[in-house]
């Protein structure tokens, strides 16, 4: 008989090698990983599909997180789906399953570090993209960021494409597992959004939807509100308790583990399947905020409700524009758009004090239509003159220098008439100084947006009705006094109308009296 | 006799069954897929998803469970590579043209099939040669993440107009034809002449 004594110097070895057994076995695993063969074709895929179109795209934090959310959860499922499902079938590929039976560790624990590297390379390549692309945003977008919800999401879905390749390819071990687990995972993230409709879907939960569907990402969007993270949460919750879910079903065959392990895998099946299932349900209470994302109720935050409260950046133009912070991009060419006139009406009696720019408000429409609203020009009273930029609304994207002429397009017509009082009922000389400042700010619209509707993300654009204001024809005395007053030195025309504002506006002053 | 047991063979050894199955479902898949409402992306997307699935069906028949052996002694490999290999891309391309032509109208049409079936499966058979049989669905499926991209892009300029994203191309685009063409013509080649490229726990 042989007596075996352990000395303390020898048992704190044996438990210094099974601690450093785990991070030596993550290091192997990393070091034959498929998924490091995969990364320069993930990254390729992210400079393709994400990082040229989002660098190219509106500098506002929230337009570009939401692309890199819906663009980099496609670049990055893809490779680490099959690579997991490749070295998830790597066992029964290579015809070791009976040689690995056998190690001491249960096969549950080996299996999930192969997982574990899948997962560590690609978050690591995710991570290295996402910085490359905020570092980029964080240099052109003012205001309004980092938004760090919209990287969350696509993280954690990484972790559970790597868990459902991983799966199938234990399951399923066959040469045609990974690249058909792929194109299924593929299928799914991407045409699954086809089923949406309305922002009380169920299929919201999926991790590259960021907001209304169809609406598309919106510069309006958390820039006057804060980033309402409810949908995201709900997402985070879904693709974790699928994770988990998976992970535990890899534990749960008879002799993946001991009894104690293999209900302990049960129970994390179970954990994470009800997670899954709660998450469904919530994203299927989501209702669109007239912030422009998406509520759900038992996540909401109500102080995300209330508006920023930011210090806006003025122009230095005679009658200021103020805009938000995350628009200072726009101050120059929307200044620049709108000084002619504002030069000409500052003093005058009834002028805005200051233009400041106003957020919009978004409204579910039938199935993914979208309303976007807005309040109208402000009454004279006030010494405020609200106007939105063309950004804020639906419609193709557009350069500062454009929404600049569109801003002017859209309120020179209502500036006049709060100053001049050219409505319905005008006299022929409001009608013609009322013209007459128009051409000379360069606005040949005779068009005015009045609110609320405003254009939606259902089609054709429906523009408010035109301002119902006396037109100013060619050929008529009136336009012969329009374009005689245009044509005097700004400086005349200016000091004519601080003259003669008041009896132009009570409808004194007839056409012969125009200079 | 012998050189039809030799086919048989080779086809069993290559999994070339399981391939014809897969095509099938693939095929099946496409079929059922069509009869659901698809809008503009989908119905854009939905066709070039079923034939990336179809090529990588096709390339994973390229890997050999004999390895070094098999290619000392075989000397009509080549031929049995190159036949069967065309005989696979020619069976995904009828069967996905039978599902389709059956009531269904896929976006592009029989050309938009050959195509890219062709062109996708040349991919493949190049990720083949240069990375092993196991791991030939690589380029195939970052393809379709690009292609579907450059589709995309077709409605959001700036447009991605290279035909070597030839499934963003018009079905009657020579430039595309051609560059998928190329593709397959070399992919063909260097899988005939050289075969896949032999990795531990690629035959299964």
């Amino acid at each position: 008989m042989t007596a075996v004594i352990t000395s303390p110097a020898a048992s704190r070895q044996t438990r210094r090698a099974k601690g450093l057994a785990t991070p030596r076995l993550l290091w192997l695993e990393l070091r034959h990983n498929a998924m490091a063969w995969l990364v320069p074709v993930a990254i390729g895929l992210f400079w393709l599909t994400t990082y040229h179109k989002t660098v190219a795209m509106a500098p506002f934090w929230d337009v570009r997180a939401d692309s890199l959310q819906l663009n980099a959860m496609l670049d990055f499922a893809i490779p680490v789906t099959g690579a997991a499902a490749w070295m998830g079938s790597r066992e029964a590929r290579s015809r070791l399953t009976d040689q690995v039976t056998i190690t001491a560790r249960p096969r549950w624990a080996r299996l999930l570090i192969p997982w574990a590297a899948t997962t560590i390379w690609a978050l690591t390549a995710y991570l290295g993209c996402v910085a490359w692309l905020y570092v980029e945003t964080a240099h052109q977008a003012p205001w309004g960021g980092p938004l760090w919800w919209p990287v969350v999401v696509p993280a954690v879905g990484v972790a559970a494409f790597a868990a459902l390749g991983f799966v199938v390819g234990t399951y399923l071990p066959s040469r045609f597992t990974a690249p058909l687990a792929t194109i299924a995972a593929f299928f799914i993230l991407a045409l699954s959004t086809q089923l949406i409709h309305g922002s009380q879907s169920y299929w919201n939960v999926s991790p590259i939807v960021t907001g209304p569907w169809d609406m598309g990402p919106q510069p309006g969007v958390a820039t006057f509100y804060p980033f309402v993270p409810d949908l995201s949460i709900a997402q985070v919750m879904f693709l974790g308790g699928l994770t988990v879910a998976l992970l535990g079903a890899l534990g749960l065959p008879a002799g993946a583990a001991g009894r104690a392990l293999r209900a302990a895998a049960a129970g994390l099946t179970g954990a994470g399947l009800l997670a899954a299932g709660t998450a469904v349900g919530l994203a299927g209470t989501g209702t669109l905020g007239t912030h422009g994302m998406i509520d759900i109720p038992a996540l909401h935050d109500a102080a995300s409700d209330r508006p920023f409260q930011y210090t806006p950046v003025c122009s230095r133009t005679a009658i200021p524009v103020c805009l938000n912070p995350a628009y200072a991009g726009y101050l120059a060419a929307t200044a620049h758009a709108l000084a002619p006139l504002l030069n000409q009406l500052a003093g005058l009696p009834g002028a805005p004090a200051r233009i400041v720019q106003d957020s919009v408000t978004y409204q579910q429409g039938t199935g993914n239509c979208v309303a976007v609203l807005w309040r109208g020009p402000s009454a004279s009273a006030t010494s405020l003159f609200s106007v939105v930029l063309a950004d804020q609304l639906p419609g193709p994207a557009m350069t500062a220098a454009q929404v600049g002429d569109q801003v002017a397009s859209m309120y020179v017509p209502d500036l006049v008439t709060r100053v001049i009082g050219d409505r319905p009922g005008a006299s022929q000389a409001q009608s013609a100084v009322a013209r007459a400042l128009e051409m000379s700010s360069g606005t040949s619209s005779f068009m005015s947006f009045q609110g609320p509707q405003g254009p939606n993300s259902c089609g054709p654009e429906e523009q408010g009705a035109p301002s119902q204001r006396l037109e100013v024809a060619p050929g008529t005395p009136a336009y012969a006094a329009a374009k005689r007053f245009a044509a005097l030195p700004p400086a005349t025309r200016h000091a004519w109308l601080m003259r003669h504002a008041a009896a132009l506006r009570a409808g004194q002053i007839t056409l012969a009296q125009l200079p | 006799m012998t050189g039809v047991r030799l086919v048989r063979l080779y086809a069993v050894g290559r999994r070339v069954p399981h391939a014809l199955m897969a095509i099938v479902a693939i095929a099946i898949g496409l079929r059922i897929a069509l009869l659901g409402n698809w809008d503009a992306y989908g119905a854009l997307q939905l066709p070039l998803c079923f034939e990336v699935a179809a090529a990588v069906s096709i390339v994973a028949t390229a890997a050999s469970p004999f390895g070094e052996q098999e290619r000392v002694t075989g000397r009509w490999l080549p031929y049995l590579r190159l036949a069967v290999t065309t005989a696979l891309t020619a069976a995904a391309i009828g069967a996905l043209l039978v599902a389709a032509g059956t009531g269904g109208h896929p976006s592009g049409g029989t050309l938009d099939v050959l195509r890219n079936v062709a062109g996708i499966t040349g991919i493949g058979l190049l990720c083949a040669a240069a990375l092993g049989g196991g791991l030939s669905w690589t380029g195939p499926t970052a393809y379709l993440v690009a292609g579907v991209y450059a589709l995309y892009t077709v409605w959001h300029p700036p447009a991605l107009t290279t035909p070597w994203l030839w499934p963003a191309r018009p079905p009657h685009d020579l430039a595309g034809a051609l560059c998928a063409a190329l593709v397959f013509a070399a992919g063909l080649a260097a899988t005939a002449l050289r075969g896949a490229r032999d990795r531990p726990g690629d035959s299964e």
